[in-house]
């Protein structure tokens, strides 16, 4: 690193503190008003804190009224089997590319890189109908088979790691004897976990914030927690402050995978890009 | 490897399923897309031929040309954005006390989904929200700053959340970018007397360029897709229509998906330009 002035390294520290004030600001008042009863959210200011910090009325009323267990429970089952899905397809459509040769190879790799230019939103027209041929409007299934796609960044990633795994290493276990299903499963699958954990935070982050698929595909009984959370908050009769509490916890598994796995989303990240 | 049977049937299980969900929920919607477009279809009945109707509807009605121009906002708010995030990469490129503290607040509102940055930012612009209450102690009249109601102002308002909502990736990808650069380029340019800001200049900029092009695409691609905030903020109300809004609109609550599919194709073409000149261009560079 070149010589960091004094005035770098101050200019550094007001930058950084004005963008996590940035950052911060805006979320404050959803905080405060979590705490807030009804008759103090309407007499007081936004940015006003709440009088008392162990008024937690507000989130028992959100867990009794909202919902909101059975949809964190919903969005579990989806995330956890679609999650899996994806990244087993995901790890075998990128070992049989990556590691023999066939007919049609590269129209399916062709099939599969250009999917970035075909977004969701602009086929769900028809694949509404297909679901709903299928009778499967409104059923986890949906969703979860939605999901179960494999991405082209996925490949890349994996491809990454596959081209760090020896060939030789899959010729020996050829002419020990061992089958290409084992070679997968007992040589290469464990050697490419570094980027599952990837790939499991990446897609995890995404299906968990996703709102247009769920939102159009699941109603009542078996929607995720963002559509359950938009449900709570387009119905205008749940106050504000209810509708605060609900959002706190939802964030909360967020910033349990947040604390834990920052490092990796970090770097899961940067090396998404880098593919 | 060398083809034998058991490898050709290992190639057949392993990839059956993602390819036929491949063929199933983007290649055959997207065709279908194409020729539904030219249709009237009710999403029951037979779709009729109407040639290029929903097209010219589209491209001439001042209610979805305005749609378009939404986007546009979205396309601005991209620049402040991706200043932001690379000043952000450049401040946190190093080594100090507090880094880990700072990253990790710094990637928060990425984290967190469409409905609570939502709830964030309708408080944030009501009349008397976040906003009006900062001008407002700042000395300002706010009475005039009705930032949902306005028509005027609503569209910069909440095309700017974008900035707050995705700056967090950008400044991901380039603080990713710049770990890619090798200490010793930084080492070589301390022995030779660099300053801090030829450092940037020399290496920090160049290191980034690639990522900082994907990232100026992605926003094109992404202002084009805008559903989320206009929707669960306003639905669509007060003029933020967006594509993908109106896309979901005609297409399930008016039952028009001929023209819903003319929609989608527009969109997907802007996609298919954006993307494709992103591709075209890095391979450029990299030559």
């Amino acid at each position: 690193m070149a010589r960091e002035t004094k005035t770098f390294k101050i200019i550094r520290y007001i930058f950084l503190i004005a963008s996590c004030i940035f950052v911060i600001v805006p979320m404050v008042p959803l905080v405060y008003m979590a705490f807030k009863t009804g008759a103090e959210y309407s007499s007081t200011g936004v940015l006003e804190p709440p009088k008392n910090w162990l008024n937690f009325y507000n989130f028992a009323y959100a867990i009794r009224v909202g919902n909101l267990g059975k949809a964190l429970i919903n969005t579990a089952i989806i995330l956890g089997v679609s999650l899996f899905i994806q990244i087993i397809f995901t790890t075998m459509v990128s070992y049989v590319l990556h590691r023999f040769n066939f007919k049609g190879k590269k129209l399916i790799m062709t099939l599969f890189t250009l999917t970035m230019f075909i977004p969701v939103v602009t086929t769900q027209t028809v694949v509404f109908q297909i679901i709903y041929r299928l009778g499967l409007v409104s059923t986890r299934l949906s969703v979860i088979l939605l999901y179960s796609g494999v991405g082209i960044v996925g490949i890349y990633i994996m491809f990454n790691i596959l081209e760090s795994i020896p060939r030789e290493l899959d010729e020996a276990a050829l002419i020990d004897g061992a089958s290409y299903f084992v070679i997968y499963r007992k040589i290469v699958l464990p050697l490419m976990k570094p980027a599952c954990t990837t790939l499991l935070i990446l897609n995890g982050i995404g299906t968990y914030n996703d709102f247009y698929i769920p939102n159009l595909y699941l109603r009542r009984d078996v929607q995720t927690f963002t559509v359950a959370l938009y449900k709570f908050f387009g119905n205008m009769a749940t106050p504000f402050e209810i509708v605060s509490a609900a959002i706190l916890l939802g964030v909360i598994p967020i910033g349990i995978v947040f604390l834990f796995l920052q490092k990796y989303i970090y770097y899961g990240l940067a090396g998404a890009v880098k593919s | 490897m060398r083809q034998t049977k058991s490898s050709r049937l290992l190639i057949v299980l392993f990839l059956i399923f993602p390819v036929l969900h491949l063929l199933i929920f983007s290649y055959i919607p997207i065709i279908s897309n194409v020729f539904l477009s030219f249709t009237n279809y009710k999403g029951t009945g037979t779709p009729k031929w109407i040639g290029l109707k929903n097209y010219k509807r589209l491209l001439t009605d001042p209610q979805y040309v305005m749609v378009f121009k939404n986007c546009l906002w979205y396309m601005v708010v991209a620049i402040p954005q991706l200043v932001f995030a690379f000043a952000l990469a450049i401040f946190t490129n190093g080594k100090f006390r507090g880094l880990s503290i700072f990253k990790g607040i710094l990637i928060l509102p990425y984290l967190l989904n469409g409905v609570i940055v939502s709830t964030i930012f309708i408080i944030f612009f009501n009349n008397s929200g976040t906003l009006n209450t900062i001008l407002a102690a700042l000395g300002l009249n706010t009475a005039n700053f009705q930032w949902l109601q306005n028509l005027k102002l609503v569209n910069p308002a909440i095309a700017s959340i974008s900035i707050w909502r995705y700056y967090g990736m950008n400044f991901i990808m380039f603080f990713g970018a710049l770990q890619t650069v090798p200490s010793d380029l930084y080492e070589s340019a301390a022995v030779d007397g660099c300053t801090k800001w030829q450092e940037i200049r020399y290496i920090s900029i160049p290191a980034i360029k690639n990522v900082l092009f994907i990232n100026i695409i992605m926003s094109i691609s992404g202002s084009i897709q805008v559903f989320e905030i206009p929707y669960i903020m306003m639905n669509g109300s007060n003029g933020t229509t967006t594509p993908v809004i109106q896309i979901q609109q005609s297409a399930f609550s008016e039952n028009r998906v001929g023209f819903a599919a003319a929609l989608s194709i527009l969109v997907f073409l802007v996609v298919v330009v954006s993307v494709g000149l992103q591709r075209i261009l890095t391979r450029k560079m990299e030559d």
